[in-house]
């Protein structure tokens, strides 16, 4: 009965992860559709900005790509191609790398303060932990961060959280970079197991 | 092992790729070029990716209520691409063929656009060979100019605001040179910003840091197409997307 996109039944009933209402929104605002995107903007705007901040760290800064993350999808909303993915993780997708892109050129741009800060995250999960304490997506997803190794867990978080490269992170962490990459997939793996991600 | 890859298997940097670690450019097309041969590792990264996404979801936050409000006016003023080309569609539907991985080409090539035109005006001050900078500065500023076709026009600060600025265009070199003078010094948290508009289109042109007499580094840049003036406003720093403030000087580009 379910449709073939459907998420699974353990999963998604509080987060909507794979919710074909923000697929359908999308296919109405890339024919441009604002009252679809105001929609969009409800359902996704709190995760961008949430996720843009503990990257970027700056409030500011991070309003600016956020407005830069929200306005991309209303651009690009044609190119959403369901057979990649859920939607939401779409728009994760662009937000994240938009603001690694961000934290990358202000390193570029020798911003030293701004490195600093960054060089900060020193228990990016412990954050985490902390931030989201008391929602039940962000429950399941300690817990299962919690059933990593620990160096699975720091090379996982310090390169989502932390926006750093795999490069940044074996130095870090002070391993061997085939190490870093191999913890990062398997801490991955681990992880999408343990939340149930649709494969 | 493998001499192509130099000796990594293309496979562990799945866990990098879809966290955003691989900053290395050329190492990224690579592997992504990997994908497009390989469909389990495009399977495997789908869910990898859904799964980094969720890490993202785990950390929301309420953003300020004004933000809407400037997305909402902002996208009454950006294009929207039309749908991915034919051939990537038929390439995706056979699940083979050399399609590119979904979202970083746009977002790289609206980052780099971006960027490039928020870089433009401080490059002088920041770049690393301030030396050179300046001296291509000064060259292509010469060239400007010196064209026989350079036309210049000069205006004060709109009312209440201190400063002079003067834009010079020259068609045929295709470039501009905005210069400020007098300008008020800002606190740490503001900065001057440069606009070139046009009807229904308002692009960032850098931030201005003026120095203790209150002269900016000139900017030259290529007018944007169909641009009719250009505007300094006073922004947070760091600089916005869209002017937030009224513009303190508004400059008409001089016609052809």
């Amino acid at each position: 009965m379910r449709p073939e996109r459907e998420s699974r039944p353990d999963g998604d009933h509080h987060g909507g992860h794979r919710s074909p209402e923000l697929e359908e929104l999308l296919s109405s605002v890339a024919r441009g559709d604002r009252t679809a995107f105001e929609r969009v903007y409800a359902l996704v705007a709190a995760r961008v900005y949430g996720l843009v901040l503990r990257v970027v760290r700056d409030r500011a800064h991070s309003e600016e790509v956020t407005q830069e993350v929200l306005v991309e999808v209303w651009r690009s909303a044609a190119r959403y191609d369901p057979e990649r993915g859920s939607a939401l993780a779409w728009v994760m997708t662009i937000a994240h790398r938009r603001a690694i892109d961000r934290v990358r050129s202000a390193q570029a741009s020798t911003d030293r303060e701004n490195r600093a800060a960054r060089l900060d995250v020193r228990r990016p999960f412990d954050e985490v932990a902390e931030s989201v304490q008391g929602r039940l997506e962000s429950e399941r997803l300690r817990r299962c961060l919690e059933g990593l190794t620990s160096l699975q867990r720091e090379s996982v978080t310090f390169a989502y959280y932390g926006g750093y490269s795999y490069r940044e992170v074996a130095e870090l962490l002070t391993v061997p970079l085939p190490t870093v990459k191999t913890r990062m997939r398997d801490g991955l793996i681990r992880l999408r197991d343990c939340l149930g991600v649709e494969r | 092992m493998n001499a192509t890859t130099g000796g990594h298997d293309p496979h562990t940097l799945a866990g990098a790729y879809a966290l955003d670690a691989i900053d290395d450019e050329l190492e990224r097309r690579r592997f992504e070029e990997h994908l497009d041969r390989c469909a389990e590792c495009a399977q495997e990264i789908r869910g990898l990716t859904e799964t980094a996404a969720r890490m993202g979801q785990a950390a929301a936050v309420e953003p300020p209520a004004w933000l809407k409000d400037r997305v909402m006016a902002e996208i009454g003023q950006v294009r929207q691409l039309p749908p991915a080309l034919t051939r990537t569609s038929a390439s995706r539907r056979g699940r083979t063929g050399r399609s590119r991985w979904w979202p970083r080409v746009t977002a790289v090539v609206a980052a780099v656009a971006t960027a490039a035109a928020v870089t433009v005006g401080v490059l002088a001050i920041q770049a690393r060979d301030q030396l050179e900078q300046v001296r291509q500065v000064n060259r292509d500023l010469t060239a400007v100019i010196a064209a026989p076709d350079a036309r210049t026009i000069t205006a004060p600060a709109a009312q209440g605001g201190a400063g002079t600025g003067t834009v010079i265009v020259s068609r045929s070199q295709d470039r501009l040179v905005f210069l400020a003078a007098g300008l008020a010094p800002l606190p740490q948290n503001q900065t001057y910003q440069l606009w070139q508009i046009a009807p229904g289109q308002i692009r960032s042109a850098g931030l201005l840091r003026p120095d203790t007499g209150g002269h900016t580094a000139p900017v030259v840049t290529a007018p944007d197409p169909g641009a009719t003036q250009m505007g300094l406003t006073v922004e947070p720093a760091g600089g916005s997307t869209r002017p937030s403030t009224q513009p303190l000087l508004l400059l008409n580009m001089p016609a052809t």
